[in-house]
This record gives structure tokens, sequence and C-alpha cells, in this order.
């Protein structure tokens, strides 16, 4: 009964994502129509047949319905269309290539966040007006209110420092490749939002520390260690997981500047360069690509909520 | 135990001069005000009186419960078997909550846990207090649910707090609170949240289970239904204090105390013979920030006395275990209310 309800309640994001990715495609094709620019227009000269050879080749020929539907028709079979600006370029083999790296940039960025917010904000309801709290609370709105390329220069700067200190790289200041890579753009990168469920977290906490059923756990002689992991957390950890879905969203779309600072090779630094250079295609391709992976994402934190709340498993 | 009582039962819990304050923006509220009682193996207790007269907190400073600051013990010691308890919740390297006194509360709807099982939140105590394994805890607490009558205790064992309804919530805290058979049951008004028909099951289910494990009980309360039913003895506290003790019928027909006589006659009552119109105590209790110099219930008091606001009267004994907290009792007081009960021969 639970386990049939559970896989009816999938389904039913299933079908809802999916039409949340064809509105995102409908929006993105129509809104790329009407950008002003020529896809086709370059520096050098190009004679009218070449432009018309072009055209056919891209089937900007035909009117604007038919091209939608063939562009929906391509992207139900997954095939995102060629590059406009780099020769012989799939958009599915940038994304191939590229988001790999930013989404494991962007998972550990997401755990750090998640973890962080949820031990710093259970710390300072624990502490709550007393010097833990303040100072926590302090760093917290230093991290919602300092932009990402600030604490991202900052901390290349420190490592550089760092690095000079010891004589030898403890950290690289950039590029990719090792874990050892990874870490410091993941932190700069989930900072923002570890501090935002840092927030989230602390109130969540305060409202379950006096609720009734901790009284009751302490009634029943628990101790303060098992009334925290059995009771406290799991019940104040509820709204943090909400706010999760959203969360991957503001993160992997923030990852952009990251990447760029570090010379990170992520799809970020691609979909910008795509906007810049009217490169249709690829906006056109990453932007629905981004779109399915948050919706998905989002289904995932709802099922994981399932598990963890009861109440919302039954329904 | 050296203060020897005159029944041969052995005092389980003697409470004494138990004080209690609160810290606020506004001042200090005085909540409790040197409170003394003790309990009987086996016995009930009831404390009664009207909401903010300190009967909850009372209990929850006993048992830990109160927040500490902006909660404060002022004074007062409570000795349970002999045992001090007020201030610590530790006696001889053993937890006492969960093991020597159990809890239960007012609404049983948001004292468990939304998400853990009964059956985990029952086993639970069994785990931290008898060391017991998972498996036999989780078995046990079946038992328990059976014994509290809940029928297919297995299968409600695995379902979670909003899949109960409020009266079976209440049972399974029950079961909660007697599952390492504590000598004492403190059910802080474990019926108000309740509808009348639940009410009365879950009193019989506190009496059967009373007489299966001879446990005391502590029971606070404001309705007087209740008390009749259940009690053994009865303390009725007022603004912080306890203004009549007596056995149940000393209490209920031979009232001592203008404050409990005002709560009878607000009290409804089923006997035809014995309908009366009811009638409200007049006015509210007095403001604890600044508690008054003599006896809280002056202002309200239909026989009140110069004296009455100036001096706290003392506790005067009417028979052996019933006293009354009243100048009226005094013997130079002029006046002898006919609805009052008097000492014999006074």
């Amino acid at each position: 009964m639970t386990r049939s309800n559970m896989w009816i309640f999938i389904l039913k994001r299933l079908v809802q994502g999916i039409f949340t990715v064809w509105f995102i495609a409908t929006a993105t094709f129509f809104a790329m129509h009407n950008v002003p620019g020529d896809p086709l227009l370059n520096d050098r000269a190009t004679t009218e047949a070449i432009r018309a050879n072009l055209q056919a080749k891209y089937g900007l020929d035909k009117p604007v319905t038919t091209q939608y539907v063939i562009y929906l028709g391509n992207l139900v079979r997954g095939d995102l269309g060629i590059s406009f600006t780099q020769e012989n370029r799939e958009v599915n083999d940038i994304i191939r290539d590229h988001f790999p790296v930013s989404a494991i940039l962007g998972i550990l960025a997401v755990i750090f966040a998640a973890a962080g917010g949820v031990l710093w904000g259970a710390l300072t309801a624990i502490y709550r007006n007393r010097w833990p709290d303040y100072v926590i609370m302090f760093l917290v709105i230093l991290g919602i209110s300092v932009p990402s390329f600030v604490v991202a220069a900052i901390s290349q700067l420190l490592l550089v420092n760092v690095n000079d200190l010891f004589g030898t790289t403890v950290l690289p200041v950039a590029g990719w490749g090792t874990v050892l890579h990874m870490l410091v753009p993941a932190m700069v990168l989930g900072l923002g939002t570890m501090a935002y469920l840092t927030r989230l977290m602390r109130s969540s906490m305060l409202e379950i520390v006096s609720s009734d059923f901790v009284r009751t756990a302490k009634a029943k002689g628990v101790p303060p260690a098992r009334i925290f992991a059995k009771h406290q957390l799991r019940n104040a950890i509820l709204p943090v997981i909400t706010v999760l879905g959203p969360s991957i969203a503001a993160i992997t779309t923030g990852g952009f500047v990251v990447e760029l600072v570090f010379a990170i090779p992520g799809l970020g630094r691609y979909f910008v360069q795509a906007v810049q250079q009217l490169d249709y295609t690829v906006i056109m391709g990453t932007t629905v690509f981004y779109g399915a992976f948050l919706v998905f994402m989002v289904i995932v934190v709802d099922v994981l909520y399932g598990f963890i709340d009861p109440r919302v498993r039954m329904e | 135990m050296n203060s020897a009582p005159a029944n041969s039962k052995e005092l389980l819990l003697e409470v004494k001069d138990l004080a209690v304050e609160f810290d606020t923006y506004g001042g200090t509220v005085q909540a409790v005000r040197g409170v003394n009682f003790s309990v009987e193996e086996g016995k009930t207790l009831a404390i009664v009186g009207e909401s903010g007269c300190g009967k909850s907190v009372t209990v929850q400073s006993m048992m830990g419960l109160i927040p500490m600051p902006p909660g404060r013990i002022t004074s007062g010691s409570a000795r349970l078997k002999g045992h001090e308890i007020l201030g610590r919740t530790i006696v001889n390297g053993k937890e006492i909550r969960g093991s020597e006194i159990g809890m239960i509360f007012q609404d049983p709807m948001t004292s468990l846990n939304p998400t853990m099982t009964i059956g985990d939140q029952i086993a639970e105590p069994l785990q931290v207090h008898r060391g017991y394994s998972y498996k036999k805890a989780f078995a046990e607490a079946i038992r328990l649910l059976e014994m509290s009558k809940i029928p297919e205790a297995a299968k409600r064992a695995r379902q979670y707090p909003f899949e109960f309804s409020g009266g079976m919530l209440q049972r399974a805290m029950i079961a909660m609170a007697i599952a390492c058979k504590p000598s004492i049951l403190i059910a802080d008004e474990p019926t108000t949240a309740l509808d009348v028909t639940i009410q009365a099951q879950i009193l019989d289910l506190l009496q059967d289970l009373q007489k299966e494990t001879g446990m005391a009980i502590i029971l606070i309360t404001h309705d007087l239904g209740v008390v009749a039913r259940m009690a053994d003895e009865v303390a009725v506290m007022y603004a912080g204090k306890i203004v009549e003790h007596g056995m149940v019928d000393d209490v209920f027909y031979r009232s001592a105390h203008p404050y409990t006589l005002g709560l009878k006659d607000a009290m409804p009552n089923n006997d035809p013979s014995l309908q009366h119109e009811l009638k409200p105590i007049e006015g509210s209790p007095p403001d604890l920030f600044s508690p008054p110099q003599g006896c809280g219930y002056t202002a309200r008091c239909p026989y009140a006395m110069q004296i009455c606001s100036k001096q706290q009267g003392e506790n005067t004994y009417l028979t052996e275990h019933h006293f009354s907290r009243c100048w009226l009792h005094n013997s130079a007081s002029p006046n002898k209310p006919d609805q009052l009960y008097f000492k014999e021969g006074a």
C-alpha cells in the first residue's frame, strides 16, 4: 500500500516534470527567435548562395512553426543540434564533455552547504544567545551578503599565500583534475547556500527544542545526545530538505562565476559564451538540459522528503 | 526515613517547601511558593487548581523539565525513597526519569515525536534504562500497547503518531510512561485534551494499571469530576500554595477552605438531587509577579477578614490528614460560615 502510493507519487511528479521541461523548451525557443541578430552574419562577407545553403543546413529557411516542430522532434530524440559557432561540434558533445565537471562541483557544493547548514544551524540553536551563536550568525550574514566572485578571489589569494608559506602546493589555486582541485571551489560555490540553510536550520531547531515531544523525551530520561539525534535533528531538518531543491538550482546556476574564476572546464562557461556569441542551439540545448536536470533534482528531493517525514509518504 | 508516617505504608515521595520562580522581561514570577506534599506507595494524589496556580510547574520542577534559566528552584526538597531528586535527575548513577518516575502530558497529539513509530518511542526508555536490545524492547513495546488496550498492537506499533486518534495516542503515552515499571506516574492533565467518553476510558485504564502494577499516581487536573473518580488524597492549590489538603472525602464533603468551596460551586453536577446553580468564582487570581502579602484568595473570598490581606494563615489540621490554610479556622476567628467544615468542637 505504502510502496505503491510511493510509485504513483513519483510517476505523477515525473509527468509534471515533463510538462515543465516542455514549457521551458518552448519558451526558450520562441525567446531565441525574437532575439535581434542573425546567427549567420559574421565579419567575413558571405555571398547570398552561401547564406542560402547555410540556412538550408540549419533549417532556417522554413516557417517558425515548422522549425518548432522539428526542434521538438529532435529534442524528444535527444538531439540538441549542432553549434553555430564551433565547427562540427554537437551540443550533445559539449554537454557530455563538460556537464560532469559542473555536476561534480555542484554536488560537492550542495553536500557541503547542506551538511554545514544543518551542523551550524543546530549549533546556533543549542548555544542560542551565547557567543557561538553570535559568531556563527555574524559569519552567516557575511556568507549571504558577500557575492561569490569576491569570496572566490579572496580564497584564491589566501591559497597563494598559504602555498607560499609552505613552499609547496598545499591546494591548487585554479584548474581541474584531482579532488584537491575541487575542494575550495565547491566550498566557495556552496557558501551562500550554506549560510541560508544555517539560518533556516537555526529557526527550525529552536522551534523543535521547545516542542512538547522533546519534553516527553526528557521525561522518559533519554540522554541529551540521543534526544538531539533521534528527536530534534530529524524533525528540524525537514524545512531544510524542502528548500534543498531550489538550493540545488541556486548552486548550479551560480556555478558559472566560480567556474570562470577557478578556470574549471565546466558547462557554465559554454552557457555564458553561447549567449555572448548568439550560439542559438547551444543556448537552447543547455537551457533545456539545465531545466530538465533541476526538475529531476526537485523530484529527487521530494521523494527524499517522503522517506524522512512519514506524514508525506502516506499521502 | 526518620519521620515515621502515622500510616503504616511507606512514603514514596516527600516534597517539602518547594518554591520555583521564573525570570521574565516583566519581572520575576513566583509560580510555586512553598509547597509540601507526600505520596504513598500505590496511592493517587490529585493536585487541583485553576490554570496558572502552579500545579504543572510543581511536578515539572521535580522532573527537571522546566527550562533553567529562566526557571529557578529557590528552595525546597523532594525525596524519592529517601533520595533527594530536586535539581538533579540522576540518583545513585541512575536516571530516575522514565525509570522511577513516568510522566504523561496534556496534549498527546503534540507530545509524541511525529517522525518515530509509536513502537520505537515506547521501546526507547527500555533501551535507555534497561539496556534492552532494539528487538527485545520493541517486542515489549507491543506487549505494553496490549496492556494499554490498544487493539492490533503489533500492527499499531509500526505506525506513526499521525495515524492514531487522540485517545489512542494517550494510551500509547501511558504505555511509554509505564514501560520501565516506575513507582510513580505523574499525569499532567491527562484527559483535558480528550473528549468526554475517551476521558472515562483513559481514567479506567490508569486505574486498572495502578491495580496491576501498584504504582502511585500524581494526578494534575482542574476537573473535580476526575478527582472524585481517581484520587485517594487531594491537594488544592491556589496562587502557588496548597490551601487545603486531605483525603478525597474530606476535601469534597468536609471542605474547609473557601477556595475549595468556590471550586465545588463552580462544578456542574449530574445528580439531580445535588443540582445547584453554577456559581463562578468572581475575579481572577493574584498577580504572581508581586504576590500578595497575605492569603492569595483574599480579593475573591466572600469571608475575607482584615488579617487575611496582611498575613497568610497557618495550616490548621482538622483531622490528622486534613488541613486548611485559612484564618477562619483560627480560634480567634469571629466568623464560622456554615458552608465550611470546622474542627469538631471548635
